[in-house]
């Protein structure tokens, strides 16, 4: 276990977090004042410009079926003049030669259409207005001219209502994720304590949920979910190191009274030292196997493998083993069935399972192998005749260092039926022990592990 | 034979000089790489055992060294490190055999002695002879004198593996490696099994050449196929 120093655990302020989203929120809310300030000043001044070609069309149209004339258009401007009590506009009529005929302003005459002018009225400073100059049919210029308090002003609050809008913003925003940031961690206080629990050793600890809503509620059940595998990997492992370890204090200890012969003067019987010495190094090798297995640590020679013939010579090999127990090893039927696999691998599950029949059941048990192509793959059956396992055996047996009742004083690594699920999980298989009244069937089935979609399993095979 | 030993570990270093010398091999000791290069010399060692976890290197960055020098010397790995890997690990640096502690000195002695006398390429499909017994790999036909018969596949394999070693000695694991291909050990007397069942058969030929080395293996003797 590693084991890392405790640091104080940072204060579960929100630090930069706020005043980031708080800039971010007033860049945001001065964007969208200047777009809205823009659309409003494109508008008046669209109002403005329809206003000054609403009037000039109105002067120009034409009188009692003639046009109108510089003569009328002086009169009427001149009329104008008289009756107007307010207002923001005024009219101008320049000759051809640029000469004032009529109209108050002081401006020179801008080129025909649409412009921007400055000019000075009623002595106060200089002021800028919106122009449209319109030949007369004379040939003279028609100027209005609209001054518009509303747009200049609109202008000058620019600055300031994007400030005070940017200003709010940054409030509102900074506020917003404090606040956000407190209900957040409000939440995840219980998550952070259950996980402090845990660190410090408590693993049944999990985090309450009948608090948490939406996105929280899912993420602490899925935490406690790994929090629940996690403690039964842990617990396994607990279970297997105890069980190693009492595992070894038996040949040990037999190892210690041997020895311990020597010391009172009779002679160490070597041969049965050496035999519990072989015991304890028969474990250690089938630890190190199983772990070069289930953790995919084994060069991986996965390929396309006939099964027939493999089976054929595991039979071969292990027909004497069985006989000389005072059995037989019947091999029945046994179809051609090719699937993607490691040969050395399969060798060992083979010879473990009709290993087990020589050593696990009483003298002249027999054995039949056969195997069977079905719609996933290949079905590996072996059947014997002896007594069989009691019924909750049946689970039990293939946890590590599990023997069945009728064992007796057999030695083995204890790891035997571990070792065949290891190695049948890596063939992404299923092995199962069964009644075969009487006896007992173990059934492997391994699927075909097409090479297309053959990927290597990097580690154990969930369980 | 006169062997380099390349082992640190002062208890099995004398475990394996002692051993050695009472099998009648030679053995001179280094206890790390640099020694163990220092010490080295084509003319005057037939095999290298060389134990991987040396204190100034990896047994097998020797290996390597030796072999990119070009010498063909005999090596056998002595390691804990012991997976399948750490074995094609092993054998791919060129080492000639590769045996795990914990060890039978008996079974290091006849590895060395498989190794030092290295067997010639046999023809593929050559009839395999010792005296009056033959072995046709064709048909997998044993014949002895004027009796023959087949034999299966594992028993052809076997009986040919210990012909073409005929007075040497051949340990279990030896013939679980070479005749069985397993990368694991059994847990059943399987090479026993085996081996007494081929003795029937060849009695019924009327040969029994294979001698028991109690504890150790099998010597196929060549003066009793006359």
């Amino acid at each position: 276990m590693r084991l890392t120093p405790r640091l104080a655990a940072p204060r579960g302020g929100v630090g930069r977090l706020a005043i980031q989203v708080g800039i971010a929120f007033a860049l945001a809310m001065a964007a969208v004042g200047m777009i809205a300030f823009s659309a409003a000043d494109a508008w008046v001044s669209s109002r403005i410009d329809a206003s000054l070609r609403h009037h000039t069309a109105k002067y120009l149209a034409p009188l009692d079926g003639h046009l109108v004339t510089d003569v009328e258009l002086v009169e009427r401007i001149g009329d104008w003049q008289r009756r107007k009590v307010l207002s923001e506009r005024t009219y101008l009529l320049f000759d051809r030669q640029g000469r004032r005929l009529a109209g108050r302003l002081d401006l020179a005459p801008p080129a025909p259409g649409l412009s921007d002018v400055r000019f000075y009225g009623g002595g106060r400073a200089s002021q800028t207005g919106r122009a449209l100059a319109t030949r007369t049919p004379d040939g003279s210029l028609l100027v209005i001219v609209q001054h518009s308090e509303a747009a200049e002003n609109l202008h000058a609050l620019l600055p300031s209502v994007v400030l005070l809008i940017s200003l709010v913003a940054v409030i509102m925003g900074v506020t917003a994720t404090l606040l956000f940031a407190r209900l957040t961690a409000n939440r995840l206080l219980e998550t952070q304590s259950a996980a402090d629990a845990i660190a410090a050793g408590d693993l049944s600890r999990r985090i309450p949920t009948d608090r948490l809503d939406g996105m929280f509620a899912v993420q602490a059940h899925s935490l406690n979910r790994m929090l629940d595998r996690m403690e039964e990997l842990v617990s396994a492992q607990q279970l297997f190191s105890s069980n190693l370890a009492h595992e070894l204090r038996t040949p040990l200890t037999r190892l210690r009274t041997l020895l311990a012969q020597g010391d009172s003067g009779r002679p160490v019987p070597l041969e049965r030292a050496e035999r519990e010495c072989a015991a304890i190094i028969a474990i250690f090798d089938a630890l190190l196997r199983l772990a070069e297995i289930e953790t995919g640590r084994l060069p991986r020679v996965m390929a396309p493998l006939s099964l027939r013939p493999l089976l054929e010579d595991v039979a071969d090999t292990m027909e004497p083993v069985l006989a000389d127990h005072g059995g037989r090893l019947e091999v029945g039927r046994l179809d051609d069935v090719t699937i993607t696999g490691d040969a050395d691998l399969l060798n060992q599950l083979l010879v473990n399972l009709l290993e087990n029949v020589a050593t696990h059941t009483p003298a002249g048990t027999s054995a039949r192998l056969s195997l069977e192509r079905d719609e996933a793959g290949a079905l590996i059956t072996i059947r014997d005749d002896g007594p069989g396992l009691g019924p909750g055996d049946h689970h039990r047996l293939l946890r590590p260092f599990e023997r069945g009742a009728a064992a007796g004083d057999v030695r083995g690594s204890g790891l035997g039926l571990a070792i065949a699920q290891a190695i049948v999980r890596f063939h992404r298989g299923r092995l199962d022990l069964g009644d075969a009244a009487p006896g007992l069937e173990v059934r492997v089935q391994i699927p075909a592990n097409d090479p297309l979609s053959a990927v290597v399993p990097a580690g154990p095979a969930a369980a | 034979m006169h062997i380099l030993i390349v082992e640190d570990d002062p208890v099995i270093a004398d475990h394996i000089l002692t051993g050695l010398h009472q099998h009648g091999h030679d053995a001179t000791l280094a206890r790390s790489g640099i020694e163990a290069l220092a010490a080295f010399e084509p003319s005057a060692h037939d095999a290298i055992v060389l134990d991987r976890l040396l204190p100034d290197a990896d047994g097998l960055a020797i290996l390597d060294r030796l072999r990119s020098k070009g010498s063909t010397v005999p090596v056998l790995v002595l390691s804990a490190l012991g997976s399948v890997n750490d074995r094609i690990e092993g054998l791919d640096v060129g080492a000639d055999d590769y045996l795990t502690k914990p060890f039978d000195i008996d079974e290091l002695a006849a590895r060395l002695a498989a190794i030092a006398r290295r067997n010639q390429p046999r023809p593929e499909g050559a009839l395999i002879e010792v005296g009056r017994l033959q072995l046709d790999p064709a048909s997998h036909r044993a014949s002895f004198r004027d009796a023959a018969l087949v034999l299966n596949r594992k028993q052809y394999s076997l009986l040919a593996h210990l012909m073409c070693n005929a007075d040497r000695l051949v340990t279990r694991s030896m013939l679980l490696e070479r005749v069985w291909a397993y990368s694991f050990s059994p847990t059943t007397n399987i090479v026993e099994s085996n081996i007494s069942r081929l003795r029937a058969t060849l009695l019924d030929l009327g040969c029994d050449p294979i001698e028991t080395q109690r504890g150790a293996g099998y010597i196929l003797r060549s003066d009793r196929c006359v």
